[in-house]
């Protein structure tokens, strides 16, 4: 009887340090059903899938499958590709200001071939349109916690919206949206409306795989792919494997915050002090979703999914009706994953990537640069801990 | 998004459904107007999904009004950014416009549901 009380102790024990263990970069959201994580353990397998020619790889692409960029620490997480993307400016023309040089084979110039398509027209990445006015580089971003921002609904990010400022605070967020009107709130420029469309598009822009939602290829520059180049029939990626792809993103766990020290708690203070919360917004709320996990929770993001104007010196390429200086409050979620900062990974500290900031974020720049040194190294420190 | 998959497939099977003397093939799509050539007749939409963006090109017969709040429009009342509503189906020399309804403009959005 005693041993079994102490295994039933012993067990309960586990079960509480179970129930209590923060999730690690890479799980699965806590709460889910079986059914859930099944979907979620067959979704890592697409992603950590490598594509080749023969299964739909290219023949236009930058990555042969997703772990090949979101691959530190963890699937889901950062990694040390950049890419090209591209397109025209024209502000105070007749028409929209931003061409995104779709029909030339734009945003997403592939900066890889496979030998089929490099044997036929003897290049070794997709040529950048000559009418593009900006080429950016961009980072791979950690996606872990991106269902829960999926499941934010709109007006929750429109209730932040100050297009004209009339708080005079000198932060203007504004909404970006999609060609049909939707909201924007995924990728740099919060041009992509949902997570299943990130996940969809990137299939087709990064690895060159068609799916039941994009079964076209990407062109070569605007021109139709040389016959023969693309051996795979299309769809490359079924419908149940898109599926669970989408699941997998979607269930991923967003990275747990870590205990503060004491220097990471004043430094959650000065971030406060200084303003940073004006677009790093600490929290929002999800909505309804049919994911009990994804329900009503909130979700430590660091951002409010708008644009804001960062200044000339970052500024690139336009995207929808987003201008060249305008990108999206970067979510510092899983911030302390990333050893390179800033959209095209050109900060190589935190504390550089807060120097670089400007326009509209140039009042809190300024108050965090007028800081003590012992109160920038907090407010670093409690960086550290997202 | 399986607008893009039937517009493939317009494109993949007119031989077919033209020999069954089936109706042409035909889908619709919603997105933003990228250019408008009235005189030449011809419509570019840009549509996509994520960042998978496509431009979609399309001859507006001259009979072709667009419509907007239940008004009928000329193709000149097309402004590149307008979101319109495109139903439109194959024909030898391309895509063909059945109906254009324009329902807003991306600075202003148009609601959720796409």
């Amino acid at each position: 009887m005693k041993r079994a009380a102490l295994t039933w102790a012993v067990g309960l024990a586990l079960a509480a340090v179970g129930a209590c263990r923060r999730p690690q970069p890479g799980d699965p959201l806590p709460g889910l059903s079986a059914a859930e994580r099944d979907r979620f353990t067959q979704g890592r397998a697409v992603f950590d899938s490598t594509f080749t020619p023969a299964t739909g790889l290219g023949p236009l692409f930058n990555a042969d499958g997703c772990k090949e960029c979101h691959e530190t620490p963890v699937s889901g997480g950062t990694g040390d590709e950049v890419e090209r993307h591209a397109t025209a400016f024209h502000p105070g023309g007749p028409g929209r200001p931003c061409d995104e040089l779709a029909a030339e084979g734009g945003p997403v110039f592939q900066k890889r071939v496979t030998p089929a398509l490099h044997a036929a027209l003897n290049i070794d990445s997709e040529p950048v349109s000559a009418h593009a006015t900006a080429i950016a580089a961009r980072t791979t971003p950690v996606i872990l916690g991106f269902g829960l921002l999926d499941a934010v609904p709109d007006s929750v990010i429109l209730s932040y919206a100050d297009p004209d400022d009339r708080n005079g605070d000198g932060i203007s967020g504004r909404p970006n949206r999609f060609f049909d009107g939707r909201l924007g709130r995924f990728g740099r420029k919060a041009l992509v409306p949902t997570l299943r469309e990130f996940n969809e598009g990137a299939l087709s822009a990064e690895m060159g795989i068609t799916s039941p939602a994009v079964p076209n290829e990407e062109t070569v520059g605007g021109r139709p792919l040389p016959a023969g180049t693309d051996p795979a029939p299309d769809p490359e990626l079924s419908q149940q494997a898109t599926d669970q792809l989408d699941a997998f993103v979607r269930l991923l766990a967003p990275p747990a915050a870590q205990r503060l020290t004491s220097e990471a708690r004043r430094g959650r203070e000065a971030f406060a002090r200084v303003g940073c919360p004006g677009c790093h917004v600490p929290a929002l709320r999800t909505g309804d979703s049919p994911i009990a996990a994804l329900r009503h929770r909130e979700v430590a993001a660091y951002t409010d999914l708008l644009l804001h104007d960062m200044g000339p010196q970052l500024a690139d390429i336009c995207l929808g009706l987003a201008t060249a200086s305008e990108f999206r409050t970067e979510p510092l979620m899983g911030v302390r994953l990333k050893s390179e900062f800033l959209h095209d990974a050109r900060a190589k500290t935190l504390e550089q990537a807060i120097e670089l900031h400007a326009g509209e974020a140039a009042g809190p720049r300024d108050r965090f640069l007028a800081l003590p040194a012992g109160d920038r190294a907090a407010l670093i420190a409690f960086l550290k801990t997202l | 998004m399986t607008r893009i998959a039937l517009i493939v497939a317009c494109l993949l099977v007119p031989a077919a459904a033209g020999a069954q003397q089936a109706p042409p093939p035909h889908d619709s799509l919603r997105g933003a107007v990228r250019t408008v050539d009235p005189r030449a007749r011809t419509v570019a939409v840009t549509t996509g999904v994520g960042m998978a963006l496509r431009v979609v090109q399309l001859r507006v017969p001259t009979e072709l009004r667009v419509s907007a709040g239940g008004a009928a429009l000329p193709l000149t009342a097309l402004q590149p950014g307008d979101i319109v509503r495109v139903s439109f189906g194959w024909r030898p020399a391309g895509l063909v416009a059945y109906t254009i309804e324009r329902v807003g403009h991306m600075t202003d959005g148009a609601g959720r549901s796409p």
